[in-house]
């Protein structure tokens, strides 16, 4: 059956068949040109059972080139205490704080080493970390790379700092490209919060390319009321863990009184 | 498997471990009537809680064993609420004035000097004291209570509590002396206790034994019943100024200690009051062994995290 169209409505079917043709074009091209770096997922929910959690990675690099990527949290200053001798004996001697630090730092790589760019400064790994941390307090002009890397060995142990080279895969992609894959492995210690996800491809010690992508980490359920009840109902939340705790005293009491009287 | 994600920890923790670890201090607290908490909150430390957390937390989780242990003690008849409510008022005041003391020392910048060394003093004077006069006891193998004196020659401090105002009958514990005087030791060790940042229960046992010269199986329910007070200010307080007492943890580790401190009541009553005071000798000079020892070698690392103990 021929449908009959009037001469403004063939106009209005030629505009949007030319505007359908020049959307599918720009995405087209749009695929073509930015290299594509996914996370999946890329929302992380922290629930009851959270037990830290593995993000896939997948992204496209320039063949040949070695993949870096960085997972960073969110920037805050930090209070820690420097411990010291005070009559031959180790102790808190002051408080150092650190400021402009990650809550996240994990680098990964698709090399056996981490690749460092020539001529310029590398902008990955602990030596960039140190460029962009300030330390202030009781810490001497000379001190500060001592306690930087103090602070790097406290973070390293809680396995929130990591450096994880030959943690990522790359192989022959689409179009001439490679193709970059890994597992971001988020500790169970993450903060809620946006972290930044940076791939970076490197050649013959060049920077070729960056693609950014965020990741999120939420609390949700149980765990999720619970913080928000203990942040904003500080009076409430006391008095409930005062109340649950007589309680259960009280009941494990009655529990045992009457296995002992039979 | 077994593990659950603690909110205000911010960190996954095996729950069979904090059960454990809750059943094996709620133990020893329904054992020797001690809050446990110099012992607790460096093992949560170890399995990855943060500091500040592990301290406030585990003050709502000795509410819970004090209260299962005070219950289980009071059913034997071992808990003198007036002397226990002497001593708890005795200690908030002394606390209070602890407080101040500490922030005083931060101020000039030794306050870790002073806690550390009032820890060591502390333990080792009191463990030392109880563990020899246990062990002398346990020698000879007399029924030794303390609150026998000798008639004939009262010691100087006899004398001077017998001079003080204000004297009263404490029926439970078999003992007359002045209202003052559990006041002011109350408020002594309130003073050490906050210092030290812990509830006060290993000074306060010693403290009842041989200066209040209470029999040991009701020092033990006394000492309980005031820990309980104590804890559940800190639990609120804790909850309402640093919002750091993770109610997950407690409750794991609480039905851990409400437990063990039920076997641990029923324990104390099987053992001689010198068996029982030689025990928490040994558990105190551990301690103060081990912190020596962290004072003396180089530590790992010479950043840590604020807060705890």
């Amino acid at each position: 059956m021929m449908l009959r169209l009037s001469r403004g409505g063939k106009l209005m079917v030629a505009v949007l068949m030319f505007g359908l043709v020049l959307g599918l074009a720009g995405a087209g091209a749009a695929a073509a040109a930015a290299p594509e770096l996914r996370l999946v997922p890329n929302e992380v929910e922290i629930g009851s059972f959270f037990e830290g959690a593995r993000v896939e990675l997948q992204g496209t690099i320039p063949p040949g080139a070695a993949a870096v990527v960085e997972v960073l949290g969110s920037t805050a200053t930090e209070e820690l205490l420097r411990k010291g001798r005070r009559g031959g004996l180790w102790m808190s001697v002051g408080e150092i704080k650190v400021h402009n630090v990650p809550s996240l730092y994990l680098l990964q790589s698709s090399s056996p080493e981490i690749p460092a760019l020539t001529g310029q400064e590398t902008p990955w790994g602990f030596a960039a970390l140190q460029r962009a941390v300030q330390l202030s307090g009781m810490v001497a002009a000379g001190e500060q790379a001592k306690f930087f890397n103090e602070f790097l060995e406290l973070k390293k142990h809680e396995r929130i700092y990591r450096v994880l080279p030959e943690s990522l895969k790359v192989s022959a992609g689409p179009e001439g490209a490679s193709a970059v894959r890994g597992m971001i492995p988020l500790p169970a210690k993450v903060s809620p919060g946006k972290y930044q996800v940076r791939l970076s491809a490197v050649q013959d010690g060049r920077l070729l390319q960056q693609q950014e992508s965020r990741l999120e980490v939420r609390m949700v359920g149980f765990p999720a009321m619970l913080a928000d009840l203990a942040y904003q109902q500080g009076a409430l939340y006391g008095i409930l863990a005062v109340v649950i705790a007589i309680v259960t005293g009280f009941l494990m009491g009655f529990l045992f009184k009457g296995k002992t009287e039979h | 498997m077994w593990n659950l994600y603690l909110p205000i920890a911010g960190n996954s923790i095996n729950i069979l471990l904090l059960f454990g670890l809750g059943g094996v201090v709620g133990f020893l607290s329904g054992l020797f009537g001690v809050g446990g908490g110099f012992l607790m909150t460096p093992l949560l430390l170890m399995v990855g809680i943060p500091s500040t957390v592990a301290a406030a937390s585990d003050s709502n989780q000795i509410v819970a064993a004090s209260t299962s242990g005070t219950y289980a003690h009071w059913r034997m008849g071992n808990v003198d609420f007036k002397m226990g409510f002497l001593l708890l008022v005795g200690g908030v005041i002394g606390g209070t004035f602890g407080v101040q003391i500490i922030k005083g020392l931060r101020a000039l910048g030794n306050a870790d000097f002073v806690i550390k060394m009032t820890y060591v003093l502390m333990l080792g004077i009191v463990g030392f004291y109880m563990f020899m006069e246990s062990l002398q006891a346990l020698r000879k193998g007399k029924v030794m209570e303390p609150k026998k004196v000798e008639p004939g020659k009262p010691s100087i401090y006899v004398r001077m509590i017998q001079a003080l105002p204000w004297q009263m009958r404490f029926e439970k514990s078999g003992v007359t002396f002045s209202v003052l005087l559990p006041l002011i030791l109350g408020v002594m060790v309130g003073i050490l206790a906050a210092i030290m940042g812990v509830g006060g229960g290993f000074i306060m046992v010693p403290v009842m034994v041989y200066m209040l010269r209470m029999p040991m199986h009701v020092v033990v329910g006394t000492s309980l019943f005031q820990i309980l007070f104590t804890c559940i200010n800190v639990t609120v307080m804790q909850s309402i100024t640093n919002h750091n007492v993770d109610l997950v943890l407690a409750v794991i580790l609480l039905v851990g200690s409400t437990l063990g401190a039920q076997v641990g009541a029923k324990m104390s009553r099987r053992l001689h009051a010198d068996q029982l005071k030689i025990l928490l000798a040994s558990i105190v000079l551990i301690v103060m062994v081990q912190i020596l020892v962290s004072l003396i070698l180089s530590p790992a690392q010479l950043l840590a995290y604020k807060g705890g103990h």
